[in-house]
């Protein structure tokens, strides 16, 4: 089964469950519910709370992660007191759990952290760097600046494929950037002169990338 | 020029300010109050170029040799997007940099930690995280004695539980908890500071000395040559410069690591020894030696 981690308020999540078949949601509900077991270096013990049920982690063939936190406020069952460091304890729980799960994820946890978060700017600046990948440069000012506007080409890479219509150079360096990345999916934004301008995994899947990702996620790691 | 990042108040921040004072070094601190009126022009790209400006002295971000930073509490408004900023521009700068805040993130998730720990060659206590009291009390029953601490970087007090407190398990119902066989043992706490190390054992009555009801006894500790040089691999790994690596070494001479702190208040173990762990964060920052 697929194991979709993210909120049931977000529709992106929702509508992922719906398109893939034997997938579930793990909401913020299921992640404070009593089941889980998840020992460290005991694969086989490993358990998930999806969807309210119990759902051992060897059953689990793909985990599509679609947040990059865990917030007190969406743990409405718990005393407002505690909602912070309960949602800490949940989101540290999280990163552990997608980081031992034998099943794919995608996207992998990297540094310690998850989702968009897990897309530092230093590391994809830095790797594109090295792929030969120019960067459209970013200023970040506290002066008072007029914003400019500029045409941008969206990319997606899953695993190995490659969707969207722009040119065939930013479509490999896209491709060779998620590798390196060792993303399963992302968007790779470029500008109109082939620049780089960002890497996100925050939007929704395109329709024929969200197939692809299913694909992907139905398949077994090897 | 050396940038130092964090609470004047705090007692870190306080000696690496003071030692860098007695080198004469130029050093341009940025305290948390610092942060809403902060002005910075920075354009990233392969790198980060640009200036921040504060107290009315503006620095080239270029000029930053070395980096230290302990940023306080989280923020909001105007100094929570300095913050942001800032971290940034530190992840980028072509400096030493103690640490990187990515490379620190680990400890933010123990148990995840826990596995770099063991990926690294160390033995790591027995763990389980669970919201299960059924896996709770068979993990009570398997160890007879265990401890639990929070699962995040949040600091919480390390407790023991034994078999007469099995019925308090069911409370794991509520949020995932950490459990942990006990180790029986002395507490050793290793500062790896770049290529060196400073081992200093701790003895206390308590489960978790940080929290003893009597004075911990602290003392300078001849760590093994093998031991030190493989923490510091360890720390090495997790692309740490500085880390406080907590210990325990068995009856039986054998090593079990616990937690690499990134972020360690060293001054609380300098205090009781002769360790000069500010003094090498210093030379690091200084010469990257």
């Amino acid at each position: 089964m697929i194991v979709v981690v993210g909120s049931s308020h977000d529709s992106v999540a929702t509508d992922l469950v719906a398109l893939w078949p034997q997938a579930a949601l793990c909401s913020a509900e299921d992640l404070v519910s009593s089941g889980w077991v998840w020992r460290q270096g005991h694969a086989a013990s490993r358990t998930w709370i999806v969807d309210k049920k119990k759902i051992s982690d060897d059953q689990v063939t793909g985990v599509f992660v679609r947040r990059a936190s865990v917030y007190a406020e969406e743990l409405m069952t718990t005393h407002p007191d505690d909602r912070a460091y309960l949602a800490s304890e949940i989101h540290a729980f999280l990163v552990f759990v997608l980081a031992g799960t034998s099943a794919r994820v995608v996207n992998p946890i990297n540094e310690g952290a998850f989702g968009e978060a897990a897309l530092r700017p230093h590391r994809w600046t830095q790797l594109a760097s090295q792929l030969g990948i120019p960067l459209r440069p970013l200023r970040v000012t506290s002066e008072s600046r007029r914003a400019i506007r500029y045409r941008t080409f969206s990319v997606e890479v899953v695993g190995d494929e490659v969707f969207g219509d722009a040119p065939a150079r930013l479509r490999e360096s896209a491709r060779c950037l998620a590798q390196a990345l060792e993303i399963g999916w992302g968007v790779f934004v470029f500008d109109s002169r082939k620049r780089l301008v960002t890497v996100t995994t925050a939007r929704r899947p395109s329709d024929a990338a969200a197939v692809a990702l299913g694909r992907l996620l139905e398949a077994r790691r090897t | 020029m050396i940038l130092v990042w964090g609470p004047q108040t705090d007692a870190p921040i306080e000696r690496v300010l003071e030692a860098l004072e007695m080198r004469g070094a130029d050093v341009f601190h940025i305290d948390e109050s610092d942060l809403e009126s902060l002005r910075y022009d920075i354009v990233f790209g392969a790198d980060c170029r640009g200036w921040i400006e504060s107290r009315g002295r503006q620095v080239a971000i270029e000029n930053f040799r070395g980096i230290y930073i302990r940023p306080g509490k989280p923020l909001s408004g105007a100094a929570r997007k300095a913050s942001m900023v800032l971290l940034a521009m530190v992840s980028q700068a072509q400096a030493v940099l103690i640490n990187h805040p990515a490379a620190g993130s680990s400890n933010s998730s123990k148990p995840y930690q826990l596995g770099l720990i063991a990926q690294a060659g160390f033995a790591v206590p027995k763990t389980l995280v669970t919201t299960d009291p059924v896996a709770a009390r068979a993990f009570l029953h398997e160890h007879g004695r265990i401890i639990y601490k929070s699962v995040s970087g949040i600091r919480s007090i390390v407790a023991s539980l034994e078999m007469k407190d099995e019925a308090r398990l069911e409370d794991v119902r509520s949020g995932p908890v950490q459990l942990q066989e006990y180790v029986e043992g002395l507490d050793v706490r290793v500062h790896v500071v770049g290529a060196r190390w400073f081992a200093c054992s701790v003895r206390s009555s308590s489960t978790d000395y940080r929290h003893a009801d009597t004075m911990p006894e602290l003392c300078e500790f001849d760590l093994p040559e093998n031991v030190g040089e493989r923490v510091r691999a360890l720390v090495q790994s997790m692309n740490l410069l500085v880390a406080g690596v907590d210990l325990r070494v068995k009856a039986d001479e054998s090593w079990v690591c616990f937690e690499v702190n990134p972020s360690p208040g060293f001054t609380w173990y300098e205090e009781s020894t002769s360790h000069q762990i500010g003094e090498a964060i210093v030379d690091l920052l200084l010469t990257n030696t």
